[in-house]
């Protein structure tokens, strides 16, 4: 790793760790205070694919989400003291209370949203990008997903029409190798994942999700053609998520051990810290230093979120329709 | 002699000259769906529009209305007014997904971040002989989701008024059109006319029994009236044109004048929007009620294909004339 790259690997560095201490935060407080409802997705592992693919867009780049987008909304720039505010239901929250953990979204940051219907993005992303394109913008859109969503039409429609209306869209699989219980294998009659698009003229390509500057420049390589060329890219991110489903998975359809080993072998975060410290680009002190410091800002956070306002109950009335029509 | 200030076209015509002049109004307009640019549409809805505004704003697709659906959600997320046609209303079922959980709920789930200006035009309706995955009448699905407007226009001049207003409201609107009223005629101004969305519109005063119709069961219920009138039976037929918002008002006082409501449309009754007509007059208007509610609507079986059965599901102008006489009665 060369010198030059040492402020932005201390970049990725440090947005890997503020999801990381965000969602173990999650995991750790709010889950057993009881502090948010429903459950709440964790991306614990599949830090290092929204930072490297999200530090390769422009910010006016567009980007939507799933279920699992803490990771996204954090790397697109969202405070993590509005995401608590949200996921814990209080007025003052990114979408005033009203979408919660599965419904993060910045407009001004061109964060879009998180769909939790899975593949449901996957159309939208054509859209936005259509929009890009029909504006001459240059704008690319980003569309993240699971690799469960491979397995639904509504990607196969949005791929088909991204590759025929050649339309500058990324499809962004995270490859977690579970969709929810079920892994992989049981659910994919191919794995080779990366040619799911093939036949509509997308080449794919895979990608380690687990090192966060092989995801930089495979992303900053397929944004550039995207943009260039106005076409659809595809990339497969082979990554894990440490976590269950979500926070109130049993995780029975996995050993305890297997997430342990994957942990002790692939966490993004161990990786980028061992070969900054190795390569000597970072010493022990200063990794030491952005632990410290991003995980006093989460908690800051979290203080500033628990402390905000609930919604009045009938705010529920307000906000179906836009007014106007002119 | 006809009058200058009018234009007598078909429900295709009409629906062509709404896109037609919002297209030119506002370059953020755009059509998409199945058959709809070379072709035309595959009841001639948008014939000639791709050829006036080019390959880019009017778009032929391939058989996905999921994409279609969702292409429509993401184009207005940026800025776009996309008018998405699904080519059969029963096919709303793949596009629903866009429709319904994100459309619908995009700018609610966000705290209002976002706007989706968007029309699904959709046809529904049988009497043509599609049988019973091409002939529904699907307006109920759409009017029980909060964030959509459903419009469901009868007669070319509001066909044309109210879709300019949805093209140019801020919100989703599922705009359901009538594949067997297509080549119907009608007036419509030769000026530029925009019909607010959620009036409705006294189609023809009367004294003794409101009548409340929409899409093409609209113009049965005015044929009807005209055979009951003969009988010395007064009828009121109130077209509500928009179902969701749907002006309650102009059908309670009707109610309060008359003292009697019926109820008729193509669809099932059982869960019809019919139903939430008259659980609202009941609501209401009980004190003004001299009777129950009466609704004419489809049995509940799927819309048969052999002619003499697809008639006697739905609702004729006979089944009125003969529900209303026997209700005043």
């Amino acid at each position: 790793m060369a010198a030059k790259n040492r402020e932005q690997l201390l970049h990725f560095y440090e947005d890997m760790l503020r999801i990381r201490f965000f969602e173990e935060k999650i995991r750790d407080v709010l889950l057993p205070q009881k502090l948010f409802r429903g459950s709440s997705h964790l991306a614990i592992g599949q830090e290092a694919v929204a930072v490297g693919a999200i530090h390769a867009l422009r910010p006016d780049d567009t980007v939507i989400s799933t279920h699992r987008g803490h990771s996204h909304a954090l790397a697109k720039g969202m405070d993590p003291p509005t995401v608590f505010a949200e996921i814990m239901g209080r007025r003052t929250g990114c979408c005033r209370g009203k979408g919660g953990s599965m419904h993060l979204a910045d407009e001004s940051l061109h964060f879009m949203g998180e769909n939790p219907v899975v593949g449901s993005n996957a159309p939208m992303a054509a859209g936005l990008a259509l929009a890009a394109k029909l504006d001459g913008s240059g704008r690319v859109t980003a569309a993240f997903f699971g690799e469960g969503a491979l397995n639904t039409g509504a990607f196969h429609e949005a791929a088909n029409l991204a590759a025929l209306w050649s339309l500058p869209v990324l499809f962004l699989c995270e490859n977690n190798l579970y969709a929810i219980s079920v892994p992989l294998d049981k659910s994919s009659a191919s794995l080779d994942l990366e040619r799911r698009a093939e036949a509509y003229g997308i080449k794919g390509q895979r990608v380690n999700g687990m090192r966060v500057m092989e995801v930089y420049d495979a992303v900053s390589a397929a944004v550039e053609e995207t943009r260039a060329k106005s076409v659809p890219s595809y990339l497969v991110f082979d990554t894990y998520r440490f976590e269950g489903h979500h926070t109130a998975d049993k995780q029975t359809y996995r050993t305890h051990e297997e997430a342990l080993e994957e942990f002790r072998k692939r966490d993004p975060i161990h990786i980028l810290e061992f070969e900054m410290i190795d390569d000597h680009t970072v010493p022990i002190p200063t990794t030491i230093q952005y632990r410290d410091r991003i995980r006093a800002e989460i908690d800051q956070a979290f203080e500033e979120a628990l402390a905000e306002p609930w919604p009045e109950p009938d705010d529920a009335l307000s906000g179906v329709y836009a007014e106007g029509g002119e | 002699m006809a009058d200058p200030r009018m234009r007598n076209i078909t429900f295709a015509q009409a629906i062509r000259t709404a896109i037609r002049e919002e297209m030119k109004r506002d370059a953020r307009v755009i059509l998409f769906g199945e058959d709809v640019g070379y072709y035309g549409g595959v009841y001639g809805a948008t014939v000639g529009l791709q050829k006036e505004f080019g390959e880019d704003r009017v778009r032929d697709t391939p058989i996905s209305e999921m994409a279609i659906a969702g292409v429509a959600v993401g184009a207005a997320l940026a800025g776009y007014r996309p008018i998405a046609e699904i080519m059969y209303c029963d096919f709303l079922a793949h596009a629903s997904d866009a429709i319904v959980n994100n459309a619908a709920k995009w700018r609610y789930m966000t705290g209002g971040q976002f706007t989706l200006p968007i029309v699904f035009r959709s046809p529904g309706g049988g009497g043509a002989g599609y049988a019973a995955q091409h002939s529904q009448s699907l307006e109920a699905w759409f009017t029980h989701i909060p964030g959509l407007k459903v419009i469901a226009p009868g007669l070319p001049r509001d066909a044309r008024g109210l879709l300019k207003a949805a093209i140019r409201d801020e919100n989703p609107v599922v705009f359901l059109e009538h594949k067997a009223h297509y080549g119907f005629k009608g007036d419509v101004p030769a000026e530029e006319e925009v019909i607010p969305i959620g009036v409705a519109d006294v189609k023809r005063e009367g004294q003794d029994v409101t009548l409340v119709s929409w899409s093409k069961t609209l113009t049965f219920a005015l044929e009807a009236a005209e055979t009951l009138a003969r009988e010395g039976i007064d009828v009121e037929v109130i077209d509500p044109r928009t179902l969701q918002p749907l002006d309650i008002d102009t059908i309670l006082g009707s109610v309060r004048k008359t003292g009697r409501l019926v109820i008729a449309h193509e669809a099932v009754q059982f869960g019809g929007f019919g139903a939430e007509i008259a659980a609202q007059v009941a609501e209401q208007a009980w004190d003004a009620l001299k009777r129950p509610p009466l609704r004419i609507g489809a049995p509940f079986v799927p819309l048969p294909y052999s002619e003499p059965m697809e008639r006697f599901v739905i609702p004729q102008v006979e089944d009125i004339v003969a529900g209303v006489r026997a209700y005043v009665r």
